[in-house]
């Protein structure tokens, strides 16, 4: 891996690519928050018949989304469709990216981490307060809570895992579109964008548990909704990590073997 | 007009021969764009199934009225596809090259950056329209009404995105995020009946832009509901009224835009 400091001024890089658009930002404010407020309302309706469900309350929905429209951004649920390692790789771009003293993971990997906090400190706290604000709820306070930042850090390193698994397609075919497409649809349906996992049917419950998607969205945002605790959290939390490992391995395998395919043009 | 219509096509098709270069990829795109709908749909069926109903609609209704909304607006994101990115035609300067050609500016945007691959699109919400008309049994009348939405849908989502373009002419695109709002969060809302939302926000989506007309109310008049929100019984009738009203303002938006619009020459 060498040294860390080309890592973290990538961090840095993408943190302050993010910063530029400062308007874009707050209208992106704007959509998480009509989201929240769709969601939040249809879960509300459909509990309206009844107290509870699956163990929550019509509150915990609210919390739930809340949470996971805050996140979405900074867990990185849709990808960068004009900047990505699947671009440069189709546009040649990579060869710069050869030069320098990086492993293509590890940079994928510092990037997500500088937008994540970048949208940390500014989409999620926007989010989150405007949906204090219409439904005044707040996170219940209990120890499991101390565990979130794990969660969240996790999550991040699943989410850069999944990207780049998917970018790195384009080693071998003319774009990688389609996969990010792909894994856009996947990681919304089993990670528990729309609806939380409490209320899928058995089987999809199962295939969700057993595939990496929930470990960006869901596992933080149930643990921040205080709906992990006890042995679904532990669950939760090592699902994380070995996904998070896995993934790894498998970048660096893909790596490793796209970049003795890479052929670019040029002198 | 004919003439109009014919280029469109041919632009069209254009833009079919080049994407169709790479059929492997155009057939993993195309299947993975039908797949992102099925996603749109399965919390629906998942939430459907867990809870029962939503509001007394059961899941063969809930369907009708994604249907109704996936067909409106994926016949508006492919056939307009050129209005929901104009803003990058307007920042690179390939506006003027379109406005050097003697035919419709309006349809040459349309067409431009065709993109054949959503046709999945359409396609998927016509299966599930279609699947969702034949479970409730539909008689010929509210197939009528089904299919009056549909087309009102198209001239709300087609006024969206134009108003969308034309505010482009003013902003350079920084508001681009909104029209977000109001078509995919839109279309979003308008899968679940209008009736379990909070007033404002009911309130919102009727007047402010007539989204609800497009699905909802037609949709009560073909399922021969009367809701519980009170609305005037009449107010289906308004629908082609109020979604035609909001393509027009669309288009005088994006007329007025244009006429202010003087190049990015020196």
């Amino acid at each position: 891996m060498g040294s860390l400091r080309p890592y973290l001024q990538f961090a840095r890089l993408a943190f302050q690519r993010r910063a530029t658009y400062r308007l874009a930002n707050w209208t992106g404010v704007a959509v998480n928050f009509f989201f929240l407020l769709v969601h939040a309302q249809v879960l509300l309706a459909f509990f309206r018949a009844r107290g509870d469900a699956a163990g929550w309350r019509p509150q915990d929905a609210v919390l739930y989304f809340a949470a996971s429209e805050s996140l979405l951004m900074v867990i990185g649920i849709f990808p960068d469709w004009r900047f990505n390692l699947g671009e440069r790789i189709r546009t040649g771009e990579i060869v710069s990216d050869l030069l320098r003293p990086v492993t293509l993971y590890g940079r994928e990997l510092a990037e997500r981490y500088g937008t994540g906090l970048y949208y940390l400190l500014t989409r999620a706290p926007a989010v989150f307060a405007a949906g204090w604000l219409v439904y005044g709820l707040l996170p219940p306070l209990r120890w499991e809570l101390a565990l979130f930042p794990v969660s969240l850090a996790l999550s991040l390193a699943v989410s850069a895992g999944l990207w780049f698994a998917a970018c790195s397609s384009a080693f071998w075919r003319e774009s990688s579109n389609a996969e990010l497409s792909a894994i856009v649809f996947v990681n919304s349906f089993l990670g528990g964008v729309f609806v939380p996992l409490d209320f899928y049917p058995e089987t999809l419950r199962w295939l969700a548990d057993a595939l990496p998607f929930r470990a960006t969205l869901y596992t933080p945002v149930a643990l921040l909704a205080g709906r992990l605790s006890g042995g679904a959290l532990a669950f939760g939390l090592l699902h994380q990590v070995v996904w998070a490992a896995a993934l790894a391995t498998l970048g660096r395998l893909l790596e490793t073997r796209g970049l003795r395919r890479l052929v670019t043009q040029g002198g | 007009m004919l003439d109009a219509i014919r280029l469109y096509l041919h632009m069209a098709s254009a833009g079919l021969r080049s994407q169709m270069q790479y059929r492997g990829s155009f057939a993993l795109r195309s299947a993975i764009d039908f797949g992102v709908i099925v996603s749109d749909l399965a919390p629906v069926w998942v939430l459907a199934r867990y809870f029962g109903h939503l509001d007394g609609w059961r899941f063969p209704e809930l369907a009708l009225l994604y249907g109704m909304v996936a067909t409106s607006w994926g016949t508006v994101e492919v056939t307009l596809r050129g209005f929901e990115n104009f803003t990058v035609y307007l920042l690179r300067g390939d506006l003027d090259r379109l406005l050097l050609r003697p035919r419709s500016l309006i349809l040459q945007v349309a067409a431009y950056e065709f993109e054949a691959r959503k046709l999945a699109r359409i396609a998927q919400g016509l299966v599930v329209l279609v699947l969702a008309c034949a479970a409730l049994r539909l008689g010929p009348e509210s197939l009528a009404w089904v299919g009056l939405g549909v087309l009102g849908g198209i001239a709300c989502f087609a006024g969206v995105v134009m108003l969308g373009a034309a505010s482009a002419f003013y902003t350079l695109g920084e508001a681009s995020e909104l029209q977000n709002i109001l078509t995919y969060g839109g279309s979003a809302a308008l899968s679940y009946p209008v009736s379990i939302y909070a007033d404002w926000f009911r309130r919102a989506i009727t007047w402010g832009v007539p989204l609800a007309f497009a699905n909802y109310f037609p949709a009560l008049a073909a399922l021969g509901r009367t809701e519980s929100a009170g609305w005037p019984v009449a107010l289906p009738w308004l629908s082609p009224f109020a979604c035609l009203a909001c393509m027009g303002l669309g288009m005088a938006a994006f007329a007025r835009g244009l006429r202010r619009y003087e190049s990015t020459g020196s």
